[in-house]
């Protein structure tokens, strides 16, 4: 094997023919090319002439060049060049391939095994037995894999059958199940490494290099795994944090959230410093979105260290505080409702209000302090809320104490007062410890918290049970009940200082935090209860059902997992609450894997095996060959055509070969069922809007090229937000949604235009993409004219909020567009009835997904008047240039949820309704109507 | 060798024929044009002119009409007519058919194109015409051309395939146009020629050439092989030979004209790329001059 670079040659010897070139050199130059033929009459003329010097007939220097080429070329090719060769298995004895397969492989899983399968095809040539040891512990549901010698066929099975694991890798026990197999020495070791550091790294090796010789295979450090470690919940963002082995250089990566439908709802992007480790970021979304959130992964890496599932704990649930804001009454700061919101502010999403504004909203929670206390009306709806699910935690005082009410888990002993005087205390109690039972237990009990007055049960069989927490003299404190499916909740004394302290300890904020997690289910984090499994990861970072045999967690496992095969990663917890156990933090920080012993051989992970170039260099002598043909023919005259008829040829040839490649990708969208052309009729009104007759002298003359450009084709325009990154996606999705016009319908845009609001008139475009987005200015006022005149004139300003309707169209506004639009003449708008144009414009549809699916549009309520009907604003939500927004590869930029590529589709069908309604206004609603007008007009 | 004149044979025949006679009517007509009787006194039916009466004249020449018209006494005088008779040939030897381009006919195309337009034209003038060596006896009349036609496809013409003239006996006075490529030794063209002139017989030689062969327009190694069997001959360097090859065709030339010249004959030249018209017209005037003799 003789090796140059990515070049070698098996059959090295072969090139030594390359020495007998100059002796072919030599003979061509001598051996005069064959005669051309020729018949001519007058050859009794020529008989007998002869040239008069005697020079020899040279072969032309370039065919001579084409006949040396021809033989190089057979020569190399019989000298088997192999491109990226692959070195000779090293070593003696039979090859053991020592496979990493632990969470950290996942990433590069493919690749490790096609190298390993390349591994075991050479060994296989050099007659050499496999033998196969994987370094993390099996799983549960594994297959034993054969030990021992394998013969070549097994060994690929077995490495077929291999998949990573999620929990790392144990390559001490790896070597010594190794050495325990008892395999002839000496051994050629090939380790498949995942590129990470071990404790026990230095020794495995070697013990590995013991059994003969040692070869570590390592990735490229870029592509070892990441880790994604558990997000911390601040108040209102997620903090992820990603980890990395190796300082080498920038690098940036994204996260994504998604919801358990898989649906991805959020996405932010972390940037590793050049030589740092680890990387953060937030994801700030709003609540009720970021409560989708179920798991969040690193995109583009699918294994177990780069998916965190998410549990209620990083939940912000709907909190709803019974009352009135504080600022009504004198003294705010003593208020019950400021403590309430104070110690839950940062983990929940508060609302304050009365009954009937609660209930109108979805509440995981909503808390009665004293003063608040319900009337009898609002007692029976209240009730109807907790046995559907929801949990109502009732706070003790004055009011309490002096009435008579039922919706209380506990009979409350009856008395104008709550006994005061009747109680015999020393002093202020304390708290008990909580009851095993209770969602408060494992709490810690700050020493000096004391309650002064409380409101006693009624003794009774069932009030021990139904005790959640209890003073040192046994007296409940806080009492729970099941009600339907949801709770009723009564803290026994005060939310302010009036009666206790309890307020003022941070011991409240956990057990108001126990009670949101309720909200769920009872079983919350440190309960005593044993976590059953309930979904488990897969080494992909795939959830699934637990293999059999996972054993439950036991209640101390928040601070005691390690992922195992007996414990993987997942959720745990049952149906109604789940704890979710992530791999990323229970394992130990990536390194890159350490120093090796002397005497190891180290190689690079690599994606492509060796390539047999024979046959393409014999593929091109061929050629060469045939071509020497035709010139022989050629020149010997025997080729019908002459010589200028076939150069025409060639390059016909040349041009219809041109013609095929470059036409070629373009058949697949040909098979496609094209969609008739467009009625391409256009109502006059609706024309894209033209330029003022007579410039109004307060407007900035734009310059005529300016003009032309706008105008000469019809152009998508989208308004500059200001944020690259927005406008980069509006000027993608917009070129995304052109290539589809310019495919299937006769609207033919040119490029997409950005467009400022302040500076360009909006009137020279039919179809402006506006993307809301908090930081972009409100439009000034000459702006908003400038919206407005864009309207009037027939124009189309179509509006997104890009938020999935969190917050359209679901009783509240988004922000963002009450004030961008604030300045704007906006027209009253309606959610777009059924049977809007835009369904039928192009396409029929039925609903206008984007990126997101669902919600809808809002448009201008219909108006016969003004512009025939049309309406001059849409609303939606979707994020629609998103959805159009394509890679040069025809890939989408953006994935597409829920729907996927499916819906991609749609969402281009939409944009083409979209520009249709633009360009031709309600003419498909018009020719409905058609048949009535012939009619009229026939008569 | 008995050929059965088969269905297709004849439709062949049939088919190719007329677009040769009408070749050779188009080049006649446009030839005619230019040409308009013998335009001298002599022999013949057509009145020409009225002379006055000159001492010697025959008495019964005399117009004693015109005379009596006036004081002078006039001759009447008749256009020459005398038809003379015409022997026509063309080289129809494999050598001749060759062509050097797509656009250029082959030599015997051209030729026979030539042979049937003079013919044409004779007729016309009301000579009588025949071809050399077919047996025939000179005929005038509308249809000769195409018995010409139909003679010339057949082989039953004495030397139809041969490259050189037969020598068949003529009467004196007759006319004989030879038309090929007359590439042969210029001894055996001698031979013939002087065979006619011997027998007072006046003759014209027409030399067809290709391009090709006028100019001799290949390059190196080329291995040129004749289309009579005369064996091959390569020549390692065309362009090396070409003038020597010029020469030799001169010599040819001029030694056809020398011929010619001694004998009183004409000789001209022509190429298959040129247009046969100027060719026949040039032919149609010296065979008129040659009448004036």
């Amino acid at each position: 094997m003789l090796s140059l670079g990515a070049l070698a040659f098996a059959t090295p010897w072969m090139l030594s023919l390359l020495v007998a070139l100059p002796v072919i050199y030599w003979l061509l130059r001598l051996l005069p090319p064959a005669p051309k033929l020729v018949r001519f009459p007058a050859i009794r003329l020529l008989l007998g002439l002869e040239p008069p010097e005697r020079t020899p007939v040279r072969i032309p220097l370039w065919l001579l060049l084409l006949r040396l080429l021809l033989v190089t070329l057979l020569i190399v090719a019989l000298a088997r060049p192999l491109l990226n060769p692959a070195a000779e298995l090293g070593g003696q004895g039979p090859l053991v391939l020592l496979i990493d397969d632990g969470w950290a492989s996942a990433p590069n899983w493919s690749v490790m095994q096609r190298h390993a399968e390349r591994l075991t095809e050479r060994a296989e040539r050099a007659n050499r037995p496999v033998a196969i040891q994987s370094t993390a512990p099996a799983a549960l549901d594994d297959v034993q894999p054969k030990h021992g010698l394998l013969r070549p066929e097994e060994a690929r099975a077995a490495i077929r059958a291999l998949k990573p694991k999620p929990w790392p890798t144990d390559r001490a026990a790896a070597v010594a199940a190794l050495q325990k197999l008892n395999l002839p020495t000496p051994a050629h070791v090939v380790w498949l490494s995942d590129g990470l550091d071990s404790k026990d790294l230095q020794a495995a090796a070697e013990r590995a290099l013991k059994l003969g010789s040692l070869e570590v295979i390592r990735p490229e450090s870029s592509r070892i795994a990441l880790t994604l470690l558990q997000p911390e919940a601040g108040g209102r963002e997620l903090k992820v944090k990603a980890l990395r082995a190796a300082g080498d250089g920038p690098r940036r990566i994204a996260v994504q959230g998604s919801d358990d439908r898989g649906a991805i709802v959020a996405r932010t992007m972390l940037d590793f410093a050049p030589t740092a480790t680890e990387a953060a970021a937030t994801i700030d979304t709003p609540t009720e979105l970021r409560n989708r959130i179920a798991r969040l992964d690193i995109e583009g890496q699918s294994s177990a260290g780069a998916a965190v599932l998410l549990d209620e704990r990083f939940r912000r649930r709907p909190v709803g505080i019974m009352g009135e804001s504080q600022t009504a009454s004198g003294q705010p700061l003593l208020q019950e409702v400021f403590f309430l919101e104070r110690a839950l502010e940062p983990y929940a999403a508060i609302t304050i209000g009365d009954r009937t504004a609660l209930l109108g909203q979805r509440m995981a929670i909503i808390l009665v302090p004293d003063n608040a206390s319900p009337g009898s009306d609002d007692r029976a709806a209240l009730n109807d809320w907790i046995e559907k699910g929801g949990i109502l935690v009732r706070f003790a005082g004055p009011r309490l104490a002096a009435s008579e009410d039922e919706l209380v888990p506990v009979k409350l002993r009856q008395g104008d007062r709550a006994l005061g005087g009747a109680m015999s205390w020393g002093q202020p109690a304390a708290l008990a410890e909580f009851p095993a039972t209770s969602p408060f237990a494992g709490l810690t009990i700050p020493p000096d918290v004391r309650i002064q007055q409380q409101v006693l049960a009624e003794p009774g069989p069932d009030v021990g049970d139904k005790t959640w927490a209890r003073l040192t003299d046994g007296t409940p404190l806080v009492t729970g009940e099941k009600r339907g499916q949801g709770y009723l909740v009564l803290i026994h004394t005060t939310a302010n200082t009036g009666w206790s302290n309890l307020a003022l300890s941070g011991l409240f904020v956990d057990m108001l935090q126990r009670l949101v997690q309720l909200s769920r289910g009872v079983a919350g984090e440190g309960t005593a209860q044993q976590l059953k499994p309930w979904r488990a990861l897969d080494g992909f970072g795939k959830l699934g059902a637990p293999p059999l045999g996972t054993l439950p967690l036991p209640p101390d496992a928040m601070q005691t997992f390690r992922p195992r095969p007996v414990t993987p990663p997942g959720l745990y917890g049952d149906q109604s609450a789940q704890v979710a156990f992530n791999l990323g933090g229970r394992v130990d920080p990536p390194a890159v894997l350490g120093s090796l012993p002397s005497g190891v051989a180290t190689d690079r992970l690599s994606e492509e095996g060796e390539t047999d170039l024979s046959r393409w260099f014999l593929a091109a002598a061929l050629i060469l060959l045939l071509l020497d043909f035709v010139i022989a023919l050629l020149l010997r005259g025997l080729l019908p055509l002459p010589g200028r008829r076939l150069g025409r040829a060639a390059g016909a040839i040349v041009i219809a070969v041109g013609l095929a490649i470059a036409v070629s990708p373009g058949d697949v969208q040909a098979q496609q069922p094209q969609p008739k052309a467009p009625p391409t009729q256009q109502r006059p009104q609706q024309q894209p809007p033209s330029p003022p007759p007579a410039a109004t002298p307060t407007q900035p003359k734009p310059g005529d090229d300016a003009l032309l450009r706008a105008t000469l084709e019809t152009r998508l325009a989208y308004v500059i937000t200001g944020n690259r990154e927005v406008d980069e996606v509006s000027r993608a999705g917009l070129e995304g949604l052109g290539e589809i016009l310019r495919a299937r319908t006769s609207v033919e845009p040119g490029d997409p235009i950005g467009v400022d609001l302040e500076k360009d008139d909006l009137r020279l475009y039919p179809f402006v993409y506006w993307p809301i987005t908090p930081d972009q200015p409100a439009p000034s006022v000459a702006a908003a004219a400038n919206i407005d005149r864009h309207m009037k004139s027939g124009g189309i300003l179509f509006l997104d909020t890009r938020d999935q309707h969190i917050t359209l169209g679901r009783g509240g506004t988004n922000a963002d567009l009450k004030r961008l639009l604030r300045t704007v003449d906006v027209p009253p708008l309606v959610a777009m009835p059924q049977d809007h144009v835009l369904s039928k414009s192009f396409y029929l549809l039925s609903d206008m997904p984007g990126r997101w699916a669902g919600g809808r549009l809002w448009i201008e309520a219909g108006n016969g008047r003004i512009n025939d009907g049309v309406a001059a604003i849409i609303v939606g939500a979707n994020d629609y240039a998103g959805a159009w927004a394509m890679e040069s590869a025809g890939r989408g930029m953006f994935p597409v949820a829920p729907g996927g590529e499916n819906q991609r589709e749609m969402a281009f069908r939409f944009g083409v309704n979209l520009v249709m309604y633009a360009l031709t206004g309600n003419y498909k609603d018009d020719a409905v109507h058609l048949n009535d007008i012939m009619q009229r007009l026939r008569r | 060798m008995v050929v059965t004149p088969t269905l297709t044979d004849a439709a062949r025949l049939a088919s190719a024929l007329p677009p040769l006679l009408v070749a050779a009517q188009r080049v006649a007509t446009t030839v005619m044009q230019g040409v308009h009787g013998r335009r001298r006194v002599g022999q013949g039916d057509a009145f020409w002119q009225f002379r006055q009466y000159r001492p010697g004249d025959a008495i019964n020449r005399i117009d004693w009409r015109q005379t009596a018209k006036s004081r002078a006494v006039y001759v009447r005088e008749t256009e020459w007519e005398a038809a003379a008779s015409v022997w026509l040939w063309r080289d129809g030897s494999p050598s001749m058919d060759f062509s050097s381009g797509r656009s250029v006919p082959t030599k015997k195309m051209r030729a026979e194109v030539m042979l049937l337009a003079l013919a044409t034209l004779l007729v016309d003038a009301g000579e009588r015409v025949a071809l050399l060596g077919g047996g025939d006896r000179p005929a005038s009349g509308r249809g000769v051309p195409r018995r010409l036609v139909n003679a010339l496809t057949e082989s039953a013409v004495l030397g139809a395939n041969a490259s050189v003239p037969p020598q068949v006996p003529l009467p004196a006075h007759g006319h004989v146009v030879l038309i090929g490529d007359l590439l042969d030794p210029l001894e055996s063209l001698e031979a013939v020629v002087r065979h006619y002139a011997a027998h007072g017989v006046h003759g014209h030689l027409l030399q067809v050439l290709d391009p090709a062969e006028e100019d001799l327009p290949y390059d190196g190694h080329v291995k040129f092989s004749g289309l009579e069997h005369e064996g091959d001959h390569t020549i390692r360097k065309v362009e090396a030979v070409r003038d020597a090859y010029h020469a030799r065709l001169v010599a040819q030339k001029e030694g056809l004209a020398r011929i010619a010249q001694s004998v009183g004959w004409t000789w001209r030249a022509h190429r298959t790329d040129r247009p046969p018209e100027t060719a026949l017209l040039s032919l149609y005037m010296a065979m008129a001059d040659t009448g004036r003799r």
